[in-house]
């Protein structure tokens, strides 16, 4: 801290200072009984308890993604108050110097959002889980047993007849595949075959041993028996993902390990990915590669800033750190900012234009801007002329962009870039472009500055081919200003003012987007649009622009860390092969299923995009490519979360269907309710992890969570350690039970044991301390560290076992406690203006109008290929159809969502904080104009209804049909036509009804039922059985839904 | 900046021209537009840029949080008379998001049906000309309490520091002040929890609140401040403390200032002079101490 002396004065050694001057702060209180009651010994007490360091653990929020950096305040060995760690840019603008004293930033409390604040209600939810649950009934029908946690997982492991139902296959029977040489190569020659570079002959005879370990001796490539288990996780983060996957992978050797990602936000990180991945060549052979999945806008520096379908102040990744950057922007910076979204929203209300836009059309309203910048000549020449990196240098850019690249065209369509040897001029690496009307070999790293023609449009060598600046132009072209307006349902001068404001700020302006411009069934189009608008003004790594943001150290250990966790540390690993369930990164053409069927294949493949969390339940179901045997559900409720995500209730609810469901949850959830076994979870305020931070911050960090209170949850004992049930705790009894690799004794390299979770997550600390050079924590900071941890029982939290996770080191360990000790490590403030003005952390990437990969798929169901460019699409079934979204009838509504800022999807309804003070029940918003029409006035009942749902019910098979209703508010800040509901409500578990346990029955909470979640009347895409998605991005579908509202 | 120029205007145009689409016609070019960019890579200074209200932060402040929380202990070292706490409230900068009042549920343990922060919100105007009013509202600590003199027991009054107290121990609940308040701030205390009706009290309805210093305990339904009106007190029991005030602390827009005014140096001080500052009621003659900026 730069700061004066006097602000590095301790708490205490301040009010000793007072105290000595006469004037300490209570002491003047006399005559206010309940404080002239006060001893002396009181009185320090409250000096002030909650605000001590040795009562405050730093740690990670999860109430949302954005796992803020909080502040924990223990108070009577029980979480007392969460607030923002001050050591954390998330949290604290400008965030204290990493080397402040512990004991002065006791005293800053950082910022966090309600859901942060109430946190506590999370981890106190009388509703908790607290020992395994077995189910003592049908699948969902509430009725459980605590059993103990040993037997429940040899019940899982053996199998049985574990419900009267007869007999049930153990994971034994499942992760047949368990030598790790064979798992190796029938992988390396299930995936030759796939490609029918080896036949099934051959396959067979050279794995004639080990035929039935696979799903299918006949198609090998769909890999071993062990990918019928399947883990879904809902809201997983760094840390838990990597030793999720480590489980899943390694141990089980099975494919499918699956985030919740396409419900979130994927085609917009998938349009990112897309755009950024790097041309690398390698032994003479080039490829796409890496890719950035996420910028965002450098808001402190920027002039105007355009949120298209998000904002900075409600959700977005995240608030907390964004909203106080537009704030100030706003009030002292003259900042100006344009909202795209059809309903007002609080970053809207504080915009200079909100453009409340037809749900589905961005990319028309983004292609709308495109045409006016390039008709009027806005965009920056210089920046895109650049077509390698040497000219880039000259011109002071970072990136370089494929304007001026020659792209074949055949039949009308774009196909690949062309290659410098397709003409004769080099080699198949390279690229070709016009200088001044002449076709140029371009090696994008080469020494000669090249800046090429941006638009061409010619013939080459009988090769028909246009610049990608030309395909972008053409695009633009082919409708009027009016036309795309009309398309968006908005005013010409809405477009052309904010493209003129856009490119009225040099490098000073950016787009920042998010769900509300994806989660469509065009949403990867969409996505592309949006970024090209930032690549016409080559805003990348400039401070004001685009950022790629600070990034992390890296914990995996993987650069100059001391345990490297991606290349080693996994002895007997299993290598896991075959598609995943969902067919993510996978090619349909390199699967002997494509070879015997070809077009249409029955579900879609989705070679751009991965964890597509509304696939696998549904192609559990579909059974394509293979089906399920076991599901390990941990964290997620896609029941609920998914759009139509109710249509799997049939599947879950049936054991014949779905043989084995464990769930690893914190309550009884609207999915976990259909489970066979819950394993209690521990919160993330029990918990350890170390999560990523959002690219909005732009000074590198890397967070620590860690258990702030012992958990609620049963301990247990693996093996002589004893920890609280939770997740990981089931992957080592798990792994030990199978007797499978890397879990338990010599589960790490060197023989290192991972018998415990600290074993896991103090290591990637020590890399963290390895790689960012951290320093030692004093003897002082030491017993700080010790004391603050008094209250876990000594099990739980041991120094001695926490030095031993640590490798034994004690100069390392100490640099662990001084990361642990700030919650994370975190690079000063002032450190990203360093290069100005640039940014201090860059892409220095290539990004294309054109991103060849996707042009070269096909989409596996009508063997078409996608377009190259990020075209404007109408909203379509997985085969094409249009769906007819566009055309509204009279008496429908087009239903849009969005998540109050108190509300966090599927995980808040316990936080009554929150959900009571604020807001009590979920309303559904809907524009005056349509209410007047509809007679309806504020507060009256509405059922919703679809085409895909029209009765407007969910079936919970148990009995239970719930009604989709909610009272109506009737506002102006909403596009008439469009309805739109925060979905945050609408629990049918979690609390919110009955279950009886062990004979007893544990009354429901109503408060929890109230309202609607509008998810259940969702558009589905009936052959898939599954809500609409999009085919590249694979993102599901929140807005492309026509309802209609009945008074109730 | 090494600028090619390989395509001029003219050029750049021409070719454009000819790649339209047939029929696709030019809009009307706006003069001078193409040099923009090209001259205007480096455009504006870019500074090390500290947050809001830079020019209130002074000397070697890195936060205004830092700066406040220096102003508050610097009060505190003066007698009690001679500080005078307020706050003010930039409504451009509060976003609505309740953090401010959900921290201050969470710090004070309040139970359900009391809230010292609440944000009112507001939309106005019709559409597609529509936008929204967030008033966050704690107590305005007025120098002229209507609240205070209501009370038949003189269990409230105003601290020499200017915080507006109830005695828990005194108050008698018969909620006169509560009608006295134009700013209907005051709230009474039923004694209920929020696990009411659970499986089981939940941990965070048995943590107790530090108001005014001390430990209230709500494990009685019948003791204080059970049965009591509750009131904000600007934190007064982290202020005492040389801390600041929760609702500020967490403010996610950085809209909350907070200070002693009879401190000149103050960043409140500075703040409550300038001109887009008022309050609310002004007419009603209170004098609150919370200050707002729009």
């Amino acid at each position: 801290m730069k700061n004066k002396i006097k602000n590095n004065e301790s708490r205490r050694s301040f009010i000793k200072k007072s105290a000595l001057l006469g004037v300490a702060a209570t002491g003047s209180l006399t005559g206010f009984s309940a404080i002239a009651s006060m001893t002396e010994e009181e009185k320090r007490k409250f000096m002030y308890e909650l605000q001590k360091p040795e009562n405050i653990i730093y740690s990670a929020c999860l109430q949302c993604h954005n796992s803020c950096s909080i502040k924990g305040k223990v108070f009577d060995g029980k979480l007392g108050k969460i607030d923002g760690n001050p050591y954390s840019p998330q949290n604290m603008l400008p965030h204290l110097d990493y080397k402040s004293d512990i004991e002065f930033a006791s005293d800053v409390d950082g910022k966090v959002c309600p859901k942060g604040q109430a946190g506590v209600q999370t981890l106190y939810d009388p509703y908790r889980v607290r020992k395994v649950l077995k189910r003592a009934g049908a699948r969902g029908s509430n009725k459980w047993e605590t059993v103990d946690f040993h037997q429940a997982i040899d019940e899982l492991v053996n199998g049985g007849n574990l419900f009267g139902e007869g007999n049930v296959k153990g994971l034994k029977d499942i992760i047949v595949l368990r030598d790790p040489k064979v798992a190796k190569e029938m992988a390396a020659d299930a995936k030759a075959f796939g490609k029918g570079k080896m036949t099934l002959e051959a396959f067979k005879a050279k794995h004639a041993n080990n035929l039935d370990k696979l799903i299918d001796p006949n198609h090998p490539d769909l890999g071993p028996l062990n990918n019928k288990f399947v883990m879904m996780c809902g809201r997983i983060e760094h840390g838990r993902k990597e030793i999720g996957k480590r489980f899943a992978h390694g141990t089980m050797g099975s494919n499918n390990f699956f985030e919740h990602t396409t419900i979130c936000e994927q085609s917009h990180h998938i349009a990112y990915k897309e755009v950024s991945n790097q041309w690398v060549v390698k032994d003479g052979k080039g490829k796409w590669t890496g890719g950035k999945t996420h910028l965002k806008p450098d808001i402190l520096n920027s002039e105007f800033v355009i949120f298209f379908g998000t904002g900075a102040f409600e959700a977005n990744f995240g608030k907390t750190s964004m909203a106080q950057k537009v704030t100030d922007g706003l009030v002292d910076r003259n900042l100006k900012l344009a909202v795209i979204d059809p309903r007002m929203s609080q970053t809207a209300a504080k915009a200079h234009w909100w453009v409340p836009i037809k749900p589905g059309t961005d990319a028309a309203f983004a292609w709308g801007m495109i045409r006016w910048i390039i008709e009027n000549e806005r965009f920056d020449k210089t920046a895109l002329t650049n077509s390698n990196y040497a000219a880039a240098h000259e011109t002071g850019e970072t990136t370089i962009s494929d304007a001026t690249l020659l792209v074949k065209i055949e039949n009308g369509k774009p196909t690949t870039f062309l290659r410098a040897n397709e003409i004769g001029l080099g080699s198949s690496t390279d690229f070709v472009t016009m200088v001044d009307g002449k076709p140029t070999k371009l090696d994008i790293h080469g020494k000669k500055a090249i800046h090429g023609d941006l638009l061409t449009n010619t013939t080459i060598k009988g090769i028909e081919v246009k610049s990608s600046f030309q395909l972008v132009v053409d695009e633009a072209m082919s409708k009027t200003l009016g036309q795309w307006a009309g398309i968006s349902g908005i005013k010409v001068n809405q477009i052309t003012e904010i493209a003129k404001e856009f490119t009225s700020h040099g490098k000073k302006s950016a787009i920042d987007m998010y769900r509300g411009a994806v989660q469509h069934t065009n949403g990867y189009y969409n996505g592309v649009a949006i970024i090209y608008l930032n690549m016409l003004i080559g805003n990348t790594d400039w401070l004001g622009g685009m950022q790629v943001g600070g990034g992390h150290w890296h914990e995996d250990g993987s650069k100059h860390g001391i345990y490297n966790f991606k290349k080693a540390n996994h002895p007997n690993k299993l290598t896991a092969f075959g598609p995943p369930i969902t067919r993510e990164k996978s090619r349909y053409e390199d699967y002997s299923l494509f070879r015997e069927n070809g077009y249409p294949a029955k579900r879609n493949w989705y070679p751009h995009s991965g964890n597509i969390y509304q696939e696998i339940l549904a192609s559990g179901e579909d059974k394509y490519p293979y089906g399920i045997d076991f599901l390990f559900l941990h964290k997620g409720t896609p029941l609920l979360s998914a759009p139509g995500g109710n249509v799997a209730i049939d599947y879950v609810s049936d054991p014949k269907k779905l043989p084995i469901f464990i769930a690893s949850d914190i309550v009884i959830g609207e999915t976990s309710m259909f489970a066979d076994y819950i394993i209690p979870d521990t919160t993330y305020m029990e918990r350890w992890g170390t999560p990523h931070t959002t690219p909005d911050v732009a000074q590198k960090a890397s967070k620590v969570r860690q258990p702030i209170v012992p958990s609620i949850t049963e301990m247990v004992d693996i093996n002589g350690e004893k920890m609280p049930i939770n997740l990981e705790a089931a992957y080592i009894a798990i792994a030990d039970k199978l007797g499978l690799s890397g879990f338990g004794e010599n589960a790490l390299d060197n023989g290192l044991p991972l018998t415990r979770p600290e074993d896991w997550y103090l290591k990637h600390v020590a890399n963290i301390a390895t790689e960012g050079k951290a320093k030692e924590a004093t003897d002082e900071e030491m017993k700080i560290f010790e004391s603050a941890r008094r209250h876990f029982p000594k099990e739980y939290v041991n120094m001695d076992r926490f030095r031993k996770a640590v490798g034994g080191d004690e100069s390392l360990f100490r640099k662990v406690v001084y990361i642990l000790n700030r919650g994370g490590m975190f690079e000063d403030y002032a450190k990203s203006f360093a290069k100005a003005p640039y940014a201090e952390h860059q892409l220095k990437g290539f990004l294309k109008f054109f991103p060849e990969n996707v042009a070269k798929t096909k989409n596996s169901i009508t063997g078409v290929n996608y377009n190259g460019i990020g075209a404007y699409e109408v909203i379509k079934q997985m085969d094409g159809t249009p769906t007819g979204f566009e055309t509204v009838k009279d008496d429908e509504l087009i239903m849009s969502t969005f998540k109050e800022v108190f509300g966090g999807q599927s995980r808040t309804i316990s936080n009554y904080w929150t959900q009571l003070s604020l807001d009590p029940e979920n309303v559904l918003y809907i524009n005056k104009v349509d209410a007047d029409k509809r007679g309806l006035k504020n507060n009256d009942w509405v059922t919703l209804h679809s085409d895909s749902n029209p009765e407007g019910i969910v079936d919970l098979k148990n009995g239970t049909k719930i009604q989709v209703k909610s009272r109506v508010r009737v506002i102006q800040g909403v596009r008439p036509g469009v309805v739109t509901m925060s979905w945050h409500f609408g629990h049918w578990a979690y609390g919110s009804t009955d279950v009886v346990i062990d004979g007893e029955t544990i009354k429901g909470d109503a408060r929890r039922k109230d309202s609607a979640c509008p998810n259940p009347i969702m558009a589905i895409d009936k052959s898939l059985n599954m809500c609409l998605t999009d085919p590249i991005g694979a993102s599901a579908s929140y807005f492309n839904t026509k309802v209609r509202i009945k008074r109730a | 900046m090494g600028n090619t120029k390989k395509n001029d205007r003219r050029d750049f145009l021409s070719k454009f021209g000819t790649a339209f689409i047939a029929g696709a016609a030019l809009s009307p070019l706006i003069s001078n537009a193409s040099e923009l960019l090209e001259t205007e890579n480096n455009v504006t200074e870019i500074k090390n840029f500290k947050g809001s209200f830079e020019d209130l932060l002074g000397g070697d402040y890195t936060n205004i949080k830092l700066r406040m929380q220096d102003d508050v202990r610097r009060a505190l070292k003066k007698p009690m008379k001679d500080r005078k706490w307020a706050m003010a409230i930039d409504l451009r900068k509060c976003v609505g998001c309740n953090a401010c009042t959900v921290a201050c549920i969470a710090e004070n343990a309040l139970p359900p049906g009391v809230v010292y922060r609440p944000v009112i919100k507001e939309e106005i105007g019709t559409y597609p000309n529509v936008s929204k009013i967030n008033l966050p509202k704690p107590c305005m600590q007025c120098d002229e309490p209507p609240c205070v003199d209501v009370c038949p027991v003189e269990a409230t009054w105003k601290r020499e520091d200017g915080i507006v107290v109830i005695d828990y121990e005194a108050c008698i609940g018969c909620r006169y002040c509560m009608t006295a308040c134009p700013y209907e701030h005051r709230m009474f205390d039923f004694g209920e929890k929020y696990s009411d009706g659970l499986p089981l009290v939940a941990n965070y309805d048995k943590r107790p609140s530090f108001e005014y210093g001390k430990e209230w305990d709500r494990e009685d339904r019948h003791s204080s401040p059970i049965g009591n009106v509750r009131k904000c007190t600007f934190c007064a029991h982290r202020l005492d403390e040389g801390l600041l005030p929760q609702c500020l602390t967490t403010c996610i827009g950085g809209a909350n200032y907070f200070g002693d005014l009879n401190d000149e140096d103050s960043v409140i001080a500075k703040l409550v002079s300038r001109l887009n500052v008022f309050r609310l009621k002004e007419e009603m003659g209170t004098e609150p101490n919370v200050y707002y900026i729009r």
